[in-house]
């Protein structure tokens, strides 16, 4: 924390000063003077001299001068906009003639810049952890060396200017502080455009003005690495006698925006602590051998794996129920297809297990989003960040991360208060978000947790009444009024969300996430902050279901929608216009239909009393829907139908069941959904 | 008939094998690199909401392949299935991407190689009948077959439900 402060500080002055390139850069060199000086202090004196010697130290009396030397780099053209615009498409001329390969360089480039953006959170929180700074650079260099090697010149340009800093930070000869890190970052982002742009451009789209980007990026970059080369040693030598508490404080105007409380705090231990470590400590640790354990699969082929074991499944249990074979009765033969069953039920665990990744890659993002906010918002954050192992199924991880960021942002951005009004309460200024996922049976829980002010109940009562999302005298329970800031309505109109606390789109977030069969729950405390909670399934390639049977066909509907089923007596269901049209579970009267006339399938009229009703919910709303037969419950493999049949409604896919035949999964959202247009229309 | 084209495509490009099956009397065609597998009918699961000749989706070694019945695409009488009912796996190229598609065809007939000589121009039928399947007709051994271009059978995009189902 000491250190974030430290080198905090001097970043958020630079707001104040952007105005002026003269001023800012006096920010700057004061900074890293004030940097420089305290790491000396502490630093072996033979690498002082080192440093001397390389690099020319200027005469003490330079130092009063220090601004027109920093300044100077700043004027020179360092990089023009041609060496980052190759016209046309001649660097693409290898990769072009290689499609696998461009792939392959494009996938393994982006996989290295999440692994580098990972480190890079990382070193954030702990600048003075040298040995990250070596995991970064070896995939930048990597990267640089893939790129060069298949002649893609943009892109090596630019990665090979940001390998020169890291390689300078990596050496010790560059202080790394949040600049450092902002500026890599912000390298990530931009060889992650042009990299993307180059799989764009062979795909025949035209290619991205990604130069300026480009070429604004390595000026900085050049900049900082002069700026802190000729600023550092300038100062090194007189102010090693300066007290090394003093210098944040002298040096910096104290920002308004990121409050640091206590800025007399033991910065000098921590920097003793810095100095201490020599900067190559771990420079000679063996690189690990990630590489060797992981391939890259194509996931057509894992869906075939599965797609296949699946079937072996259907085949295995076919056999073991064959009547010509149940009526053997032999020990042998019965030991093999129990052994049988368990290796095939092995192999079907871990084919599935082949589609699970860490959930870590979501959180990065998350990681990603929290810091770039608090730091336009403003409110210092600790992100802490547990269970990014937890694995699930690779789409899901995919499909997850965009509701994750948005729930992080909206607590960064509404949930937490500024710092002055957070001591105001009694809380520390530096606010806590914490991003969590554990296993809880066969679903995955992922909590984004705030410590800020937590859901008003009264305002979002109030706003909801105006809004007309409930009955102005309905009184409901605290739980479903914090629940309302999922209703589309609630959070579309801006000035509902300012006096609700909560951004925009939480309706999209939680459409996401029951999108992915999974749910999301708030418990949140007034004043003292705001968890959501995410609950998924495991993975969306398997799914709980109830069979029913619908004319000849069976359905499957999912066993997390269905609320009960029941056969109800003939005073239970009452009739509009000849047709039963609602029925009585307890207290409440839902709307009835059947099953097969709602989505369109050729079945005789049912009378509900003889029949099974399933009660369904979905987004609050119950239905009951008449089946001739409720069969049973079964864990069934999920299917896409193919894009064939992307306009039937009511239906999400297909599951092959025990005979190897297929059942429609059927689509509880699609079906309320059209149950209630069906009425509208009919009304 | 001399002309070296048949319409959208030239001859040269419809030389080759064809796999050839019945509907009724009428023999069709499509080529044998587009064919993965042959089966005889199976369960057929209906999907709700599509054109009458879409029967549904089977189960082919664990991959769901929609089924079209090619006697009620082409507006024939529906007939009943016998044992020599067929189902073509095919490969149809759509604007999303290859993918598979079952067919429904009265019997499979055999392996024709045809060559330059054998293929004709489209004629024009007027206005009733749709040519905008057929790649072309090969006249062998004195009998016409009708080359199918089946990416245009099987539809354009591959959407084969109704745009307005009959909800409720």
């Amino acid at each position: 924390m000491t250190t974030r402060k430290s080198s905090g500080k001097p970043r958020a002055a630079k707001p104040a000063v952007k105005a002026k390139a003269k001023a800012k850069t006096t920010g700057k060199a004061k900074t890293r003077v004030a940097a420089k000086a305290t790491r000396k202090a502490s630093a072996p004196k033979a690498k002082a001299t080192k440093l001397d010697l390389e690099l020319e130290l200027p005469p003490p009396a330079a130092v009063a001068a220090a601004e027109p030397i920093v300044e100077q780099p700043a004027a020179a053209p360092v990089a023009a906009i041609e060496d980052f615009v190759v016209d046309d498409d001649t660097e693409l001329a290898v990769v072009q003639s290689d499609a696998e390969l461009a792939n392959l360089f494009i996938a393994e480039a982006l996989d290295h810049l999440g692994t580098i953006e990972a480190k890079l959170l990382e070193l954030d929180e702990r600048p003075e952890d040298t040995s990250l700074l070596n995991d970064i650079f070896r995939p930048f260099h990597t990267v640089k060396g893939n790129a060069s090697a298949l002649g893609i010149v943009s892109v090596e340009r630019v990665a090979h200017k940001v390998e020169n800093l890291l390689d300078l930070a990596r050496s010790g000869r560059i202080q790394v502080g949040e600049t450092e890190v902002d500026l890599v970052l912000r390298a990530v982002d931009v060889l992650s455009l042009m990299i993307n742009d180059v799989g764009q451009r062979l795909a025949g789209q035209p290619r991205k003005a990604t130069g300026a980007e480009a070429v604004t990026l390595v000026q900085q970059v050049e900049y900082l690495i002069t700026g802190q080369l000729e600023a550092g040693p300038a100062v090194a030598a007189p102010v090693t006698e300066t007290p090394a508490i003093e210098t944040p404080v002298i040096e910096t105007p104290e920002p308004a925006a990121v409050a640091a409380p206590d800025p007399g705090e033991e910065p000098a231990l921590e920097h003793d602590r810095r100095g201490a470590t020599p900067s190559r400590r771990r420079d000679d640790v063996p690189m690990l051998a990630a590489t060797a354990t992981a391939i890259k699969v194509d996931t057509r082929k894992l869906d075939n794996i599965v797609d296949v074991v699946g079937e072996l499944i259907v085949v295995q249990s076919l056999i073991a129920q064959d009547p010509a074979l149940s009526a053997l009765v032999d020990g042998r033969l019965a030991r093999n297809m129990a052994q049988l069953r368990r290796l095939t039920a092995d192999l079907q665990r871990n084919s599935m297990a082949l589609r699970m990744v860490p959930i870590r890659q979501a959180f990065q993002k998350v990681a990603r989003v929290v810091r770039d906010q608090s730091r336009k918002a403003g409110k210092p954050i600790d992100l802490v960040i547990t269970g990014e192992d937890t694995e699930l199924d690779r789409k899901m991880v995919e499909e997850i991360t965009d509701p994750l960021m948005h729930m992080a942002r909206n607590s960064v951005d509404h949930g937490i208060e500024p710092p002055d009004a957070r001591e105001a309460s009694g809380k520390p200024a530096r606010a806590t978000v914490s991003l969590s996922a554990y296993y809880q049976g066969s679903h995955v829980i992922i909590e984004v947790k705030d410590d800020g002010a937590g859901l008003n109940t009264q305002r979002i009562l109030e706003s909801a009444r105006r809004k007309g999302l409930i009955a102005p005298d309905a009184n409901p329970a605290p739980e479903d009024i914090h629940r309302l800031i999922f209703e589309p309505g609630f959070s579309t109109a801006a000035k509902v969300t300012e006096v609700s606390g909560r951004g925009v789109g939480m309706d999209v977030v939680r459409r996401n996430i029951e999108s992915l069969r999974g749910r999301v729950d708030i418990r949140t405390e007034y004043g003292q902050g705001t968890t959501f909670l995410v609950r998924l399934p495991l993975t969306l390639a398997v799914l709980d279901g109830l069979l029913v049977r619908v004319g000849s066909e069976r359905c499957v509907l999912p066993a997390a929608a269905v609320r009960e089923s029941l056969r109800p007596k003939p005073e239970q269901v009452h009739f509009v216009q000849g047709q039963p049209r609602m029925i009585q579970v307890r207290e409440s009267v839902l709307p009835l239909v059947s099953l097969g006339s709602v989505l369109g399938m050729s079945c005789e009229a049912l009378d509900p009393s003889a029949a099974t009703v399933v009660v369904v919910e979905e987004g609050g709303s119950r239905i009951g829907l008449v089946v001739e037969e409720l069969l049973h419950k079964q864990e069934v493999v999920v299917k896409s139908l193919g894009d064939s049949f992307s306009a039937v409604r009511g239906v999400a896919g297909g599951a092959i069941l025990g005979d190897g035949r297929i059942g429609l999964i059927l689509d509880p959202h699609g079906i309320v959904t059209m149950v209630r247009d069906g009425s509208r229309r009919a009304a | 008939m001399s002309t070296a084209t048949t319409g959208r495509f030239q001859r040269e490009e419809l030389v080759g094998k064809y796999l050839t099956f019945a509907l009724g009397n009428e023999e069709y065609s499509v080529p044998v690199l587009k064919v993965r597998e042959i089966i005889k009918i199976m369960d057929i699961t209906a999907v709700p909401q599509v054109p009458e000749y879409v029967k549904g989706v089977v189960n082919l070694r664990g991959k769901v392949i929609p089924v079209v019945d090619l006697r009620l695409k082409f507006g024939f009488p529906a007939a009943d299935y016998t044992e020599r009912t067929c189902i073509i796996v095919v490969e149809v190229a759509l604007s999303t991407g290859a993918r598979m598609m079952g067919i429904i065809v009265d019997h499979v007939s055999e392996v024709l190689n045809v060559t330059t000589e054998e293929i004709e121009q489209t004629p024009q039928f007027g206005d009733e009948i749709q040519t905008d399947y057929m790649k072309g007709i090969a006249k062998v051994r004195g009998h016409v077959k009708i080359l199918l271009d089946l990416d245009r059978v099987l539809g354009v995009d591959g959407t084969i439900a109704m745009p307005q189902p009959s909800a409720a």
